[in-house]
C-alpha cells in the first residue's frame, strides 16, 4: 500500500462509527496482549471523545437543555456526518445548530446557534481600532458608513432560546412571540449578547450592509419627528458605547476617520 | 531561574543550550492558569503556547500571551500542521502560524511527526506514520516547504503511539534521525512519548535515545501517562513518572541541558504543582552540570 492508501485506511479505521474494520491485522501489528483491533480502538475512542468534548465545551447550555444522553447521541451522529474542517478543535461545531433542526425543538436549535455565535465572538480577531461617536463628522453625518468590529455577530432567534441560555424556564416566554434580532459581541474579554427592538435590528442590518447613516436612520422613521431623531441618536450612541464600531468611513472621499 | 534580560535573545536559534548553564525550564500555558500567571507573573524561564489556540484570534487568550511574552520567551507548539499528511499543506494555516510567530517573536516553532488530516478534515489527533522510504521523502519535502514558508527551522516532536504498521521498514528513531538530518530540522524530544511507545511496542528507550543525532535535539518534553494495565496511555494527566525522570537524566548525558517543557493537560493541578515539576527538572540539570564540572563521566 502507498502512503496515501495507508493513511486513508488508518483514517477509516480511526473514524469508523461501526466497530473495527475486518482486516486490521493485514495492515497493523498486534500482540497477543494487545491485538491490532484493540490498538486501533484507542484511536477510534479518542477521535470521538475528543470531538464530543469539544462540542460539549462550546454548547454547554444546549447540552444542559437536551440532557447528556441525548446530547451525546446527537453529537456522535453529527460528528459522523460533519468531521472537523478547522485546525482548532472547538470549531467542529460549525453546523451543529443546523444539524439539530431535524432532531430538537426550535428553541434548542436556536440556543445552539446562540452558543456558536458566542464562540465566534470569543475567538474573533481584535479590531484594528475602536471608533467613538465623536469620530462622526456632524457635517457629513448622512453620508457616514459604519464598519463593525470582527466580533459582532447578528442572528434571529426564538426568544425562548434566550430564556434557555439564561437557565430560565422557556415556558415563561409566549410561544407565539416572534423571532427577535440578537447581537452577540465581545466586550474586551467577555462575550455578551442582547436582543434588539425591531427598529434597532433593522437599522443594524442596514448599517452592516454598508448603507449610509441617512438610510440607516430611516429605520427609526415613525413620523414622530424629533422623537424619531432622539431614538436614532440613542441607539447609535449605544452601538458606540458597546464598542461595536471599528471605523467610520465616508464613501465620497474614501477617507477614514478613527 | 535563569531568565536573561532580553527574552528574544534568551533562547534564540540555533543555540539550543547555553554553555555551562542548566536547562531552561518552562511549561505549557493553559487557560485555568491564566489568572495566577497574570497575578504572580510566569515563574518559569519560558512558556510554551499551543499555536492553534492563538492563531488568527484576538480576545483574552491573545492578550494573556502578549503579557507573558513581555516577561519571558514563548515557544510555539502546534498540533494540527499534519506534517506527514497527504492532504496539501494549508496555506492559511502556515500564513497564520507565521504571523503569530512574528508577532510574539517566538523563539521556536514545533509540531508533531504524525498525520492528522484526512480528505480535507482534521482528526485533532496525532496519528502515527508508517516508517517507509516513501513516507520519509514525503515528510522531508513538507518540512522543507514549511521551513521555507516560515523562514525558520521547524522542531519535530516524536509522538506516542499504540499501533505500528506492517509496512514500516525503519524504526521510529531511524526515521526521525534521517528526517531531521535530511530536512535540516530540529528535534523536540518527548521523553514520556518514547517511554509510552517503548512499552506499547516493546522497543528499548535507551536504544532510541542513543541513536538520535545529538546536535538536533533542541527541546525536551516531559509529561505524565497512565498505565491502563494492557498499555500505557499518554494523557498528560499526572506528574512525570520516575521512569521518565530517569530518561531525562539520560538525555542530559546524551544531549546536554536543552530547554525543557513540562506538559500537563488532563486533570490540571494548581500551577504550583507544575512549578514543582519544573524545579525538579532544573535540579536534575544542575546536578548533571555539577558532575560535568567535577569531571565525572
Amino acid at each position: 500500500m502507498t502512503l496515501a492508501e495507508l493513511q486513508q485506511y488508518f483514517a477509516r479505521a480511526a473514524t469508523s462509527g461501526s466497530g473495527p474494520l475486518a482486516d486490521l491485522d493485514r495492515v497493523f501489528l498486534g500482540t497477543s496482549r494487545l491485538p491490532a483491533s484493540d490498538r486501533m480502538a484507542i484511536y477510534n475512542r479518542g477521535y470521538y471523545l475528543r470531538l464530543l468534548d469539544a462540542l460539549g465545551s462550546v454548547f454547554c447550555q444546549t447540552q444542559r437543555a437536551l440532557g447528556s444522553p441525548d446530547f451525546e447521541r446527537l453529537g456522535l451522529a453529527y460528528l459522523a456526518q460533519h468531521p472537523s474542517e478547522h485546525p482548532a478543535v472547538e470549531r467542529v461545531g460549525r453546523s451543529f445548530s443546523e444539524f439539530l433542526r431535524s432532531a430538537a425543538a426550535p428553541p434548542v436549535v436556536d440556543l445552539a446557534a446562540l452558543e456558536w455565535a458566542r464562540l465566534s465572538a470569543l475567538v474573533a480577531a481584535n479590531p484594528k481600532s475602536v471608533a467613538t461617536i465623536e469620530t462622526i463628522d456632524p457635517q457629513r453625518f448622512p453620508e457616514a458608513q459604519l464598519r463593525f468590529v470582527p466580533s459582532l455577530q447578528c442572528l434571529e432567534l426564538d426568544p425562548r432560546a434566550l430564556a434557555l441560555f439564561a437557565e430560565g424556564n422557556p415556558s415563561i416566554v409566549d410561544v407565539g412571540r416572534p423571532r427577535c434580532g440578537v447581537a452577540v459581541w465581545r466586550a474586551r474579554h467577555a462575550v455578551e449578547h442582547r436582543s434588539l427592538e425591531a427598529e434597532e435590528w433593522q437599522a443594524l442590518n442596514l448599517a452592516i450592509a454598508g448603507n449610509k447613516l441617512s438610510e440607516v436612520c430611516s429605520a427609526f422613521d415613525s413620523g414622530s419627528g424629533d422623537a424619531d431623531v432622539r431614538r436614532a441618536f440613542q441607539v447609535l450612541s449605544g452601538w458606540f458605547a458597546r464598542n461595536w464600531l471599528e471605523l467610520v468611513v465616508y464613501e465620497q472621499t474614501r477617507s477614514a476617520s478613527k | 531561574m535563569h531568565r536573561l534580560a532580553d527574552p528574544q535573545q534568551a533562547l534564540s536559534e540555533p543555540a539550543r543550550a547555553l554553555p555551562g548553564a542548566a536547562a531552561q525550564v518552562g511549561f505549557g500555558l493553559r487557560v485555568p492558569h491564566y489568572d495566577t500567571i497574570l497575578k504572580h507573573g510566569l515563574r518559569a524561564d519560558f512558556a510554551e503556547a499551543i499555536s492553534e489556540n492563538f492563531m488568527g484570534r484576538g480576545g483574552r487568550a491573545f492578550d494573556v500571551l502578549e503579557r507573558v511574552r513581555a516577561d519571558a520567551p514563548i515557544a510555539l507548539h502546534g498540533v494540527s500542521l499534519s506534517i506527514g499528511g497527504v492532504d496539501p499543506l494549508s496555506k492559511t494555516y502556515l500564513s497564520e502560524l507565521g504571523e503569530l510567530a512574528r508577532r510574539i517573536s517566538a523563539f521556536s516553532v514545533s509540531d508533531h511527526l504524525c498525520f492528522g488530516t484526512f480528505g480535507g478534515h482534521y482528526a485533532h489527533d496525532l496519528w502515527p506514520l508508517p516508517y517507509t522510504e516513501e513516507a520519509l521523502a514525503h515528510v522531508v519535502s513538507r518540512v522543507q516547504q514549511v521551513q521555507e514558508r516560515l523562514g525558520r527551522r521547524l522542531l519535530l516532536e516524536n509522538v506516542s503511539s499504540y499501533v505500528a504498521y506492517r509496512a514500516s521498514l525503519l524504526t521510529e528513531w531511524e526515521f526521525l534521525s534521517e528526517l531531521v538530518t535530511r530536512a535540516d530540522a530540529g528535534l523536540l524530544l518527548d521523553l514520556n512519548n518514547i517511554f509510552v511507545s517503548a512499552a506499547n511496542h516493546g522497543f528499548s528507550a535507551e536504544e532510541y535515545l542513543r541513536a538520535l543525532p545529538r546536535d538536533r535535539v533542541q527541546q525536551i518534553h516531559l509529561a505524565g501517562h497512565t498505565d491502563t494495565g494492557s498499555y500505557l496511555f499518554d494523557d498528560h494527566g499526572s506528574a512525570v513518572s520516575a521512569a521518565v525522570w530517569s530518561l531525562y537524566q539520560r538525555s542530559l548525558e546524551l544531549f546536554g541541558a536543552v530547554p525543557t517543557i513540562i506538559e500537563w493537560d488532563e486533570r490540571l493541578p494548581e500551577l504550583t504543582e507544575l512549578e514543582a515539576e519544573a524545579a525538579h527538572a532544573r535540579t536534575l540539570s544542575h546536578a548533571w552540570l555539577a558532575e560535568q564540572r567535577e569531571g565525572k563521566p
